[in-house]
C-alpha cells in the first residue's frame, strides 16, 4: 500500500498488551482514513449504546494516508470515540506534528481498549512499543507533562496528551499535542482521562512511501502554489488568523451575543477582533507539519492583571469567551483560552456554557447561593476564574464542567442552553445565515460549525456568493460541503486548504500518492459513504429526527436588531428537503438503496 | 455617509472608519475613496472597472452583491463596510 504504512497498534490497557494489526485494505479502500476509517473500524469493534466513561469504550488515533507526505498541510489526525458530552459518535481532527510522527514509526494508527487502574503512557519509538507508568505526571499540565515526558523519551518525540480537565473527566476535555494543538470538541479527552491514559509519545525515523512519486510531487506543488496565490489562504490566515472573522459577522449581524439573546450585534466588537488581536498581542504566526498557510497565533499578553502567553485564540473560542459572555476584554479572552490549552478543555463549550450560567444568573434562576460568586455578562475576571474552576472542577466550575445541557437542565431551564445534541453551536448566527443553521441542526456530532463551514459561501463568498437570508438551495449546498469536509478530514490534509483549492486538487493527491484510479467523484462519494455511517452510529445510539433541532431562541426570537433584523432560522423547513438530497427518509434515516449505493452494510 | 475599514484595507487608509460626503452608488463611492487614499488603495479594490474579488462591500450589513452589486443606489445615513477576503474558522 502507498500512502498508508499498513500497520494498527493495538492497545489493551487492562492487561496492558500491545499487538499489531495489519491495516484493512478493503475498508480503507471504503473509509480513506482519519475520520472515515477511524469510525469504521470503532463502529466495527464497539456496541453505540455503550456508556462512554466506561471500559467498553474504546478510543482511536488514526492518521490518514495524505499525512506525512508532501500533500498540502498534510498533518492531521483524528481521535474517535463515543463522545462523553453528546453520546454522539464523537470525532475529532488535529494537526501539528503528531500524526505526521506516528506514520514516520511506522504506524497508521492506534486502537485503546479497556481501562488501566493506574495511569499509564504510551511510548512508540519505531518498532520498540511500551506501556509505561504516568503517575508522575498525573495531575500535571499539558505543557508541564510535554516538556517532562520528553526527558524521559526522546527529546525530539512528539507528545498527545491530556490535561488536569481530561484526567477530571471534564466532559468536554480534549486530547491536546505539540501542546497547542487540539483534539478539541466533545470530550475525548475524558474518555483518555477515564482509561488513566495520560499520554501518546511518538518517535519514527521511517518515512511515507507514495504511488507515483514525480506525478504526485507535481500535484502537490500546484496545490501550493494555488494556496500560496489565495488570499485567505496565501496571505489573510497567516496575517490575521481566524479571528478576523470577529468584524465581519458583527457588520452583517451574525455575531451571537450575550448567550444568543441580543441578537447579532455586539458593541464592542472591535475590541476583540483579529485587528485588535493582531495589533496588541500577536508575536508571530505559527504552521503545523507541511503546512504553507500558517494561521497559528503565538500570542503574547505582556503585562496586567491576565498576563500570560500562549497559542490562539481561534475565532470561535475567541467569540465564546467574548462576545457570548458580553466580554470586550481582550487580554480576559486571551488568558481564559490559555487555561483551556493548558489544562486540555474545549474553549468553544466552556465559553458557550459560562453564558448560559450568565444568563441563569441574570435572571434569578441561579443565585450567589448555587454559584458563590458574582456572575455578569460583560466581566472578563469571572470568565478567567470560571476557566480556572472549571479546569480543576472546582466550586461551581464542576456544573460548568458538564456543559451548558446539564447545567441548564439541572435547573429547569434547558431552553437556555444554546446546542444541539448538547454540544454548544459556535459564533455564527443561524437566524442570520440560514446555511449554517441547518449545520448546526445536522452535523453528526453535535453543534459543530466546521463540518459544513456553510460562512464560506454565505459570508465570505468562497466559492461564489450565496444569500445568507434565504433558504434556497442550501440543503443542496450543505451536503456538498459536508461531503467534502468528510473526504478532507478522512485524508490527513488540513481542512483550511480547502478555501483554496478543492475536489480536482485533492483528487490528484490522492490518486498519484496512493495509487488509486478513481475519479474526482468517487472520493468525494467516499465523505458522502462517511457522512451516512456516523448518521447510523447516531441512530443506534438512541438519536432520532428529534434531535436535528437548533434550541428555541433560534426558531422562534427574531433578531431583535442589525441587518437580520425580524430573522429566525428556518430549520425545520430545510430540514425536509435537506433528508430528501441526502436520500434519508422523512425521520432522516438513511434508506436501504442508499446504504446500497454506497457499499455500507 | 459612514464607511467602515477593515482588516489589512486600514494599512491603505489610516484609520478605521470615516465619514464622506453623500455619494450616489456604491461604485461613485469607491471611485471617490479612492481619490482620498490613493493608487494603493484603488489597485486593492479595483480590478479593472469592476469590484475586486478579493473585497467584500457590505450595505447596511448586506453583501452589495445580493443588491445591485457596485450600481448599488446609496441612501445618506448608510454603512458602508469593505472588507478583504482573508480568511474563515
Amino acid at each position: 500500500m502507498f500512502g498508508y504504512v499498513g500497520k494498527i497498534l493495538r492497545v489493551n490497557l487492562t492487561d496492558k498488551t500491545i499487538k499489531v494489526e495489519p491495516l484493512d485494505e478493503k475498508e480503507a479502500k471504503l473509509y480513506l482514513g482519519a475520520r472515515g476509517l477511524g469510525t469504521k473500524m470503532f463502529m466495527n469493534e464497539v456496541d453505540p449504546k455503550v456508556e462512554p466513561l466506561s471500559s467498553e469504550n474504546k478510543i482511536i488515533f488514526l492518521t490518514g494516508p495524505l499525512t506525512g507526505t508532501l500533500a498540502t498541510s498534510a498533518g492531521r489526525y483524528e481521535v474517535v470515540c463515543k463522545a462523553p458530552l453528546t453520546g454522539t459518535i464523537g470525532a475529532s481532527n488535529s494537526g501539528g506534528h503528531f500524526g505526521p510522527e506516528l506514520k514516520f514509526a511506522g504506524y497508521d494508527g492506534i486502537i485503546f481498549e479497556g481501562k488501566s487502574e493506574e495511569p499509564v503512557y504510551l511510548y512508540i519509538k519505531d518498532d520498540k512499543v511500551e506501556l509505561r507508568d504516568a503517575s508522575k505526571f498525573w495531575g500535571k499540565t499539558v505543557y508541564e507533562t510535554t516538556d517532562e515526558i520528553l526527558k524521559e523519551t526522546d527529546e525530539n518525540a512528539r507528545v498527545a496528551c491530556i490535561g488536569p480537565a481530561g484526567e477530571k473527566l471534564v466532559l468536554y476535555a480534549g486530547v491536546m499535542n505539540d501542546k497547542h494543538r487540539a483534539a478539541g470538541r466533545s470530550g475525548l479527552g475524558a474518555v483518555m482521562g477515564f482509561k488513566k491514559l495520560k499520554a501518546v509519545v511518538v518517535k519514527g525515523s521511517g518515512s511515507v512511501e507514495v504511488a507515483e512519486p514525480d506525478k504526485f510531487i507535481e500535484a502537490c506543488i500546484k496545490a501550493r502554489e494555488t494556496l500560496k496565490a489565495h488570499p485567505v489562504t496565501g496571505a489573510g490566515l497567516a496575517a490575521y488568523g481566524t479571528q478576523i472573522l470577529v468584524n465581519i459577522l458583527n457588520q452583517t449581524g451574525a455575531l451571537p451575543t450575550r448567550n444568543w439573546k441580543d441578537g447579532g450585534l455586539f458593541d464592542h466588537a472591535e475590541d476583540i477582533s483579529g485587528e485588535a488581536l493582531t495589533e496588541k498581542y500577536l508575536v508571530k504566526n505559527k504552521g503545523c507539519f507541511g503546512c504553507n498557510i500558517g494561521c497559528g497565533r503565538i500570542t503574547r499578553i505582556p503585562d496586567g492583571k491576565f498576563k500570560s502567553f500562549g497559542e490562539g485564540p481561534e475565532y470561535e473560542a475567541g467569540w465564546s469567551l467574548g462576545a457570548d459572555c458580553g466580554v470586550k476584554d481582550l487580554d480576559a479572552v486571551c488568558k481564559a483560552n490559555f487555561i483551556c490549552n493548558e489544562y486540555g478543555f474545549d474553549p468553544i463549550t466552556l465559553g458557550s456554557t459560562i453564558a448560559c450560567a450568565l444568563e441563569l444568573y441574570s435572571k434569578g434562576i441561579i443565585t450567589k447561593e448555587d454559584t458563590g460568586m458574582e456572575l455578569k455578562f460583560g466581566d472578563p475576571e469571572v470568565v478567567v476564574e470560571l476557566a480556572m474552576k472549571t479546569a480543576l472542577r472546582e466550586g461551581f466550575g464542576n456544573e460548568i464542567a458538564e456543559g451548558s445541557y446539564r447545567l441548564a437542565s439541572k435547573y429547569g431551564h434547558p431552553e437556555l442552553s444554546m446546542s444541539v445534541k448538547k454540544q454548544e453551536m459556535p459564533a455564527y448566527d443561524g437566524r442570520a445565515i440560514q446555511g449554517i443553521g441547518l449545520e448546526y441542526a445536522t452535523s453528526n456530532r453535535g453543534g459543530c460549525h466546521v463540518r459544513g463551514y456553510m460562512i464560506s459561501p454565505e459570508v465570505l463568498g468562497l466559492p461564489q456568493k450565496l444569500d445568507p437570508l434565504v433558504t434556497t438551495d442550501k440543503p443542496q449546498w450543505l451536503k456538498i460541503f459536508q461531503d467534502l469536509t468528510a473526504t478532507v478530514d478522512s485524508s490527513g490534509i488540513c481542512l483550511f486548504t480547502t478555501f483554496a483549492i478543492g475536489l480536482p486538487e485533492i483528487s490528484a493527491m490522492i490518486r498519484t500518492g496512493l495509487g488509486w484510479d478513481c475519479s474526482d467523484e468517487e472520493i468525494l462519494r467516499i465523505g458522502e459513504r462517511v457522512w451516512n455511517l456516523e448518521k447510523i452510529f447516531n441512530l443506534e445510539a438512541g438519536f432520532t429526527k428529534e434531535d436535528d433541532k437548533l434550541p428555541k431562541r433560534l426558531t422562534s426570537e427574531p433578531l431583535p436588531e442589525g441587518p437580520a433584523k425580524g430573522k429566525v432560522s428556518r430549520v425545520p423547513e430545510m430540514l425536509i428537503e435537506y433528508y430528501k438530497i441526502r436520500g434519508w427518509d422523512e425521520n432522516g434515516v438513511p434508506t436501504k438503496e442508499k446504504l446500497e449505493e454506497l457499499s455500507i452494510e | 455617509m459612514e464607511v467602515k475599514f477593515f482588516a489589512y484595507i486600514r494599512e491603505y487608509t489610516n484609520c478605521k472608519e470615516t465619514k464622506i460626503a453623500y455619494e450616489e452608488t456604491v461604485e461613485k463611492l469607491l471611485l471617490k475613496l479612492s481619490d482620498i487614499y490613493g493608487n494603493q488603495f484603488r489597485s486593492k479594490i479595483f480590478s479593472g472597472n469592476e469590484l475586486s474579488k478579493e473585497i467584500i462591500v457590505l450595505v447596511n450589513g448586506r453583501h452589495i452583491v445580493h443588491l445591485d452589486g457596485i450600481k448599488t443606489k446609496l441612501e445618506n445615513d448608510d454603512v458602508v463596510s469593505i472588507f478583504p477576503v482573508v480568511a474563515g474558522g
